[in-house]
């Protein structure tokens, strides 16, 4: 009886310190996993529902797309010719957004010139906007990481730098054109994207331009807007763009290759508003094969 | 919500931001989100400048809408500064369900990792908390609690802050 209850016992406290062990009680460095709900109700959220909304980097896309095929990145790069926009900060805000996108081709097709000309850009950009101390430091930081070909910091750099740019502005209580920086960014980057796509199409691709929340978030953003620029006609422009694009996601369980083209054909109108050149220059509208 | 210095974070978040002070002012939680987010960097994750912050009430869960991409895998990381309060991250698919596939949460940091099966918008759930006693604050010892040497008496919210990586 003896020896079995000292079995026993000796059996509980096997478990028992394993049990310690594996909560991390006796580890150098305790981590514990906490419990966390396996579901929640989205509907009847108990807590809080955070507005802010991140919009991702086109790289974030971009590197999904390079995993997936050999995309042919240098042919997607084109850098408007350089316009003056008299003041108007709505389409300097839409452009800055759009050029640091532009970087993030750049660094795809690993094209150290062309990002040096988009760093030295979007300095002149940031003079204009009246931000060039705090876009000084990241435009160089860019062209010297360009051209130490160390392209995780030049990615780092653009983020920062659009991040640097759009917290000044918020700062300066200037919400609507830091939203028009993503704005801008977003737009250029689903322009390459539906190109890409376009020109070498799968459904698993085309999955990558699901993003309804975004879209809608882009909406209310135009719809909100109540600065000198709500009504001008570049804004009307890209919040009809912004219908027409959200009616094709919305309405298409699954993007087809002729939604991919529409999709890129609304992109590319809606930039030549304030990047490219209406005139022509555009780049060519991916086929149907 | 500025508690105390806490330099080793703030330098570790300079170096992630690539060298470059990217915030004016020094934002405990955020600091202690990308200190998480440090080991991570190192294999490969590209760590993003934007994120989210705020203060809120101990144990009251917070929610963050955000897009993901199938094909990539993210890493969120959080972060609170108050001394002894916890905080923890998880994500959702537009169901409810988790989707987390790996997580940890220690020393007012917390992280989880997530290979989205679809593109689309999927849910943050963030809870940071302070327990005083190991069951739980009652709503009395809100702005009761002990000073803690050095940052004064709690004052019933903490700070938070969120950031994320993706390879």
């Amino acid at each position: 009886m003896t020896i079995f209850l000292q079995r026993i016992l000796g059996i509980s406290a096997l478990v028992a310190a394993l049990t310690l062990v594996s909560s991390g009680v006796f580890g150098d460095e305790p981590m514990k996993t906490p419990p966390s709900p396996e579901r929640i109700d989205l509907a009847h959220f108990p807590g809080e529902i955070i507005d802010k909304v991140v919009v991702p980097v086109p790289a974030e896309i971009f590197t999904v797309l390079d995993k997936l095929d050999e995309s042919d990145w240098s042919r997607e790069i084109e850098i408007p010719k350089q316009t003056d926009w008299g003041g108007d900060r709505s389409r300097m805000a839409l452009t800055f957004g759009a050029l640091v996108a532009e970087g993030f081709v750049a660094v795809q097709a690993r094209s150290s010139s062309e990002i040096e000309t988009i760093g030295r850009r979007v300095l002149t950009l940031g003079e204009s906007l009246g931000l060039a101390s705090s876009v000084r430091p990241h435009s160089l930081a860019i062209i010297e990481a360009s051209n130490q070909k160390d392209w995780t910091k030049v990615r780092a750099e653009l983020d920062a730098t659009q991040e640097t740019v759009r917290s000044t502005m918020e700062k300066l209580r200037d919400d609507e054109l830091a939203g028009l920086i993503s704005l801008g960014g977003w737009l250029r980057g689903t322009n390459v994207v539906t190109s890409l796509i376009g020109n070498a199409y799968s459904e698993e691709k085309a999955e990558l331009l699901n993003q309804p929340g975004l879209i809608t978030h882009f909406r209310e953003m135009i719809a909100g807007m109540r600065g000198p620029s709500a009504n001008s006609t570049h804004i009307r422009t890209i919040a009809t763009g912004l219908a027409r694009i959200e009616a094709i996601i919305t309405d298409s369980e699954k993007l087809s290759e002729e939604d991919v083209i529409r999709l890129h054909d609304i992109s590319q109108s809606t930039l030549e508003e304030f990047y490219f050149d209406k005139s022509g220059d555009a780049q060519p509208t991916p086929s149907v094969n | 919500m500025k508690l105390f210095s806490s330099i080793p974070a703030f330098c570790l978040a300079a170096v992630i931001a690539g060298g470059t002070l990217a915030y004016a002012y020094v934002n405990e939680a955020i600091s202690l989100a990308l200190e998480a987010a440090v080991p991570y960097v190192e294999q490969g994750f590209q760590v993003r400048e934007d994120n989210w912050s705020g203060e809120t009430t101990p144990g009251k869960p917070l929610l963050i809408r955000h897009q993901l991409f199938r094909g990539n895998e993210y890493w969120f990381w959080a972060g609170t500064s108050w001394p002894g309060a916890t905080i923890e991250i998880a994500v959702f698919d537009s169901e409810g369900s988790s989707v987390g596939l790996e997580r940890f949460s220690r020393n007012g940091m917390a992280g989880v990792r997530v290979l989205p099966q679809k593109t689309g918008t999927y849910n943050l759930w963030v809870l940071p908390q302070y327990v005083k006693t190991g069951k739980g604050m009652t709503p009395a010892e809100r702005g009761a609690s002990d000073p803690v040497d050095g940052v004064g008496e709690f004052s019933g919210v903490l700070d938070w802050g969120v950031v994320y990586g993706y390879r």
